[in-house]
């Protein structure tokens, strides 16, 4: 079972891509905007762990690729901040409009 | 085509991805063939190899976090109670920033708990707050026909991108200790002005993925990616406020709301 | 190893102009400099002019075909960056003066819409300039943040905020795929450096990482220029938003994003062949562009609502742009990039004039939106009626337009890649301009042969007239004399 002694980073990878699934499937079942913007977090989180994994696989022979991830990596926590205070500005202003948040019910415009 | 709701959109969307990644499937069996192991010998390594230092306790660290960051991400997106939801995801987070800091990332894990369990999602909670509406139906698809599609579909995609990433590592195990986690770095400027100012190169040690490192990287290399995230950030700012502030109408309603509840009083 | 060379400021020409006006106008906003928002306007205007003169100044000093790296790596410019701010800060300079008579008229002063705007120019700029996945995903971030903000900025519009919410988290999600598609680009070339991965590829040819990393980046960049199947928050974002965000979002997004594939696709992940080369790249996005081209035009064909009907042309046109990508992907040698940013320019002139035309045409009362509102403008006003013809032929590709030309130069080019490769792709895409030439008569016919209903009480605004002189004037000296642009892109 040395699948589950070794630790590689394959396992973080494989972990990031299931965490990606998981937010992918939250965005196309859910229908709270809320919930969506959650699970897009998750999207970005996922993708973090991807990098931070691959940075710590250069980490032993290439120094300067493994700290352009971690330098990624940090860029990306700050854009994610950045995007989910707009998206819920707009959350907010939809709420505002018409005292609630469900994306479904969302149909003025038509052709 | 006119006039999706917003999930149909977002489905619609999903579901190209998907039937890309199928078109791309039939490239992939190509492409994987041709594939030379260039990127694979450059990523090597056993975190919790008996010489790292990790052993059977990394291992068991590393089950911990994974089964509570993915539990976590699949207890957000099933909750109805969106403040549960929360919380799920301020728990996803915090095992997430363990998985960084077992990968050598210790100032992105306390970024990770600052900014995103500290600040995002007590963002989250504020606009909850406001909203304060309980969630009626819940789930997009509603036959049983569409989430399985959607399930087989995100399925096939983890599967493909899992066995991808499965690949990944090789088989030489790499020691990685303390020593070789020690990065020397070599400050000089080729800027021959700079230089012949009696600029002597700088060498300086630092332990990887510390404060220190990742501060020198921002500040040297990334300094134009660094300066250019404050403009991100002011926009979020600016335009957040912009439009989520009160209208002057909605304004002048609260005052006058206000006022009367005080004549009634 | 580390260097930050002060020379490397001097690059910065169009980014700094852009962010700096761009936070004066915040603050000019923020502490009630200015009550007056006409003179955010002219302050807006003024930034775009000295960033376009910063540009071209930063592309006199640039030898041709060369480039020069800023900062580490993290910026690449060359000539045709600096055509791309040119472009970008001239648009977003005509769609001020847009934007101004709009907000006056239907009532939504907004005044951070100025400096989003610029700031969003900024974020484009960073895109063109981009020599680094880094820079290209906050140069992505800040313009889509910005317009997010913009298409919402009428609050009291219902639609407004619908259409902004979708825009929002369709576009959410696809940087999510953006992001994720960069971090298996690193891990496939241990860099996220441009030149660094082309040069990591060219040794390492495929891996499936970096297959899967396209897959990504396709479906991100897809959402970004609207190309089916990633188009559908396209017509409600467009309807929803005020018309001059809309024209923002056609014209400089569109470009802006066009110029973010010719660094990743065409200039990192370059070198491909089809069908089915060694990324995949272009052959996926030969698919994608025919039912693109396909899809948009006879979308177009049902739309009653102006629009929608030019959300569904620009769907079109980014299926033609794609063309050209790929055949600058497929034969660097060519003249397929030069093709692209030819079209680019044309498009953005057509586009801006057009939305100009709209927002010209509508007032408080009755904005005019329907193509039934449009009858007998030919009659009532020969002078808007003839410009807005210009704006459609150019957009059909019928001569004496800017149009015309761009679309012949980019099949041409496309046709001589790879012995002809291109050939059923360039058959589909001149199927499609005549497809679309129906729906654009539409709306001439509807100008000149139908009877009016109800007066014309078109803005009565000197800058609005301006915008639509000058794109009319470009459109027309495109068309006429593309020699001297085509210098400017170096053929």
């Amino acid at each position: 079972m040395s699948v589950f002694y070794d630790i590689t980073v394959s396992h973080f990878l494989v972990l990031a891509a299931a965490l990606f699934t998981v937010g992918i499937a939250g965005v196309l079942l859910r229908r709270n905007a809320l919930i969506v913007m959650m699970s897009i977090e998750l999207m970005l989180n996922a993708a973090n762990i991807t990098v931070l994994a691959f940075s710590r696989g250069f980490a032993g022979n290439n120094h300067e690729a493994a700290y352009q991830g971690q330098a990624f990596a940090l860029t990306v926590i700050a854009i994610a901040a950045a995007e989910a205070a707009v998206g819920l500005a707009i959350v907010v202003t939809v709420f505002r409009t018409r005292r609630h948040s469900d994306i479904d019910r969302l149909t003025m415009l038509k052709n | 085509m006119s006039n999706l709701p917003i999930s149909k959109c977002l489905s619609w969307f999903g579901v190209s991805a998907l039937a890309i990644s199928v078109v791309f499937g039939f490239d992939l069996s190509i492409a994987a063939a041709a594939a030379d192991h260039a990127a694979e010998s450059t990523v090597n390594t056993f975190i919790s190899d008996e010489k790292g230092g990790g052993g059977k306790g990394a291992a068991f660290v590393f089950w911990i976090f994974a089964l509570s960051s993915l539990g976590g991400a699949i207890f957000v997106i099933t909750r109805n109670n969106m403040v549960t939801a929360v919380m799920g995801m301020v728990g996803t987070f915090f095992a997430i920033a363990g998985l960084y800091l077992m990968l050598y990332a210790s100032f992105l894990a306390v970024m990770q708990v600052l900014v995103y369990a500290g600040a995002i999602m007590v963002l989250f909670v504020f606009v909850i707050m406001i909203l304060n509406r309980p969630e009626d139906e819940p789930w997009v698809m509603h036959g049983i026909l569409g989430k399985g599609v959607a399930a087989l579909g995100l399925l096939y995609l983890f599967k493909r991108l899992a066995g991808i990433l499965w690949e990944v590592k090789d088989v030489q195990p790499l020691v990685l200790d303390k020593a070789a986690l020690n990065v020397d770095v070599v400050l000089n400027h080729s800027d021959p002005a700079l230089a012949a100012g009696a600029v002597e190169a700088i060498t300086r040690t630092y332990e990887f993925g510390s404060v220190e490192g990742v501060g020198y990287t921002l500040f040297s290399k990334y300094l134009f990616p660094f300066e250019a995230v404050s403009i991100v950030l002011l926009v979020a700012v600016v335009g957040a406020i912009a439009i989520a502030r009160p209208t002057e109408e909605e304004s002048a309603e609260d005052a006058a709301e206000a006022e009367a509840a005080k004549e009634a009083s | 190893m580390i260097t930050i060379v002060p020379n490397d400021f001097l690059y910065l020409g169009p980014l700094a102009v852009l962010t700096l006006v761009g936070l004066l106008l915040i603050l000019a906003e923020a502490f009630a400099i200015a009550r007056s928002r006409r003179f955010l306007m002219q302050l807006t205007v003024a930034g775009c002019v000295m960033a376009v003169i910063a540009s071209i100044y930063t592309w006199r000093s640039l030898e041709p075909g060369g480039h020069v790296t800023a900062f580490s790596g993290m910026l690449l410019v060359d000539r045709m960056s600096m055509f791309l701010c040119t472009l970008f800060a001239g648009i977003t300079g005509l769609i001020a003066m847009l934007g101004a008579a709009h907000q006056h008229e239907y009532n939504w002063q907004v005044g951070e819409f100025y400096g989003l705007m610029l700031l969003a120019a900024a974020g484009m700029c960073m895109i063109a300039m981009a020599g680094d996945l880094i820079t290209i995903f906050i140069g992505i971030e800040t313009m889509s943040l910005a317009v997010y903000v913009m298409t919402a900025a009428r609050r009291r519009s219902r639609a407004g905020s619908e259409g902004a919410i979708k825009y929002f988290l369709v576009g959410a999600f696809a940087s999510g795929f953006l992001v994720y598609g960069m971090a298996l680009l690193y891990g496939a070339t241990g860099t996220t450096n441009l030149q660094g991965i082309s040069r990591a590829l060219a040794v390492t040819h495929s891996s499936s990482l970096t297959v899967a990393a396209i897959f990504m980046l396709i479906i991100a960049f897809g959402f970004k220029i609207a190309a089916i199947p990633f188009h559908m928050w396209a017509p409600d974002a467009y309807e929803g938003a005020p018309t001059p965000v809309t024209a923002f979002m056609a014209a400089a997004v569109k470009s802006a994003a066009i110029a973010g594939m010719i660094r990743v696709f065409v200039q990192a992940l370059g070198g491909d062949v089809v069908p089915f080369g060694q990324m995949g790249w272009s052959s996926i996005f030969a698919i994608i562009a025919a039912i693109t081209m396909t899809v948009g035009n006879i979308g177009a064909l049902r739309q009653n609502n102006i629009k929608r009907m030019l959300a569904y042309s620009s769907v079109a046109h980014a299926g033609v742009l794609l063309v050209g990508l790929i055949t600058a992907g497929i034969a660097p040698e060519g003249e397929g990039l030069a093709s692209v940013l030819y079209y680019l320019l044309a498009y953005s002139v057509a586009t801006v004039g057009a939305f100009g035309v709209v927002v010209w045409i509508g007032n408080r009362d009755r904005e005019r939106v329907l193509i039934s509102d449009w009858y007998g403008l030919g009659a009532a006003n020969p002078a808007a009626a003839m410009v807005m013809t210009l704006f459609m032929l150019s957009f059909a590709g019928i001569p004496p337009t800017g149009g015309f030309f761009a679309k012949f130069f980019l099949f041409k080019s496309a046709l001589m890649a790879q012995d002809g490769a291109l050939m059923w792709l360039v058959i589909v895409g001149v199927l499609n301009s005549m497809i679309s030439i129906f729906y654009y008569l539409k709306v001439v016919m509807a100008m000149y042969f139908r009877e009016a209903t109800g007066e014309f009480k078109p803005l009565n605004s000197g800058a609005v007239t301006f915008v639509l002189v000058a794109c009319g004037f470009l459109v027309l000296q495109m068309g006429m004399m593309p020699s001297r642009w085509l210098s400017y892109l170096g053929v």
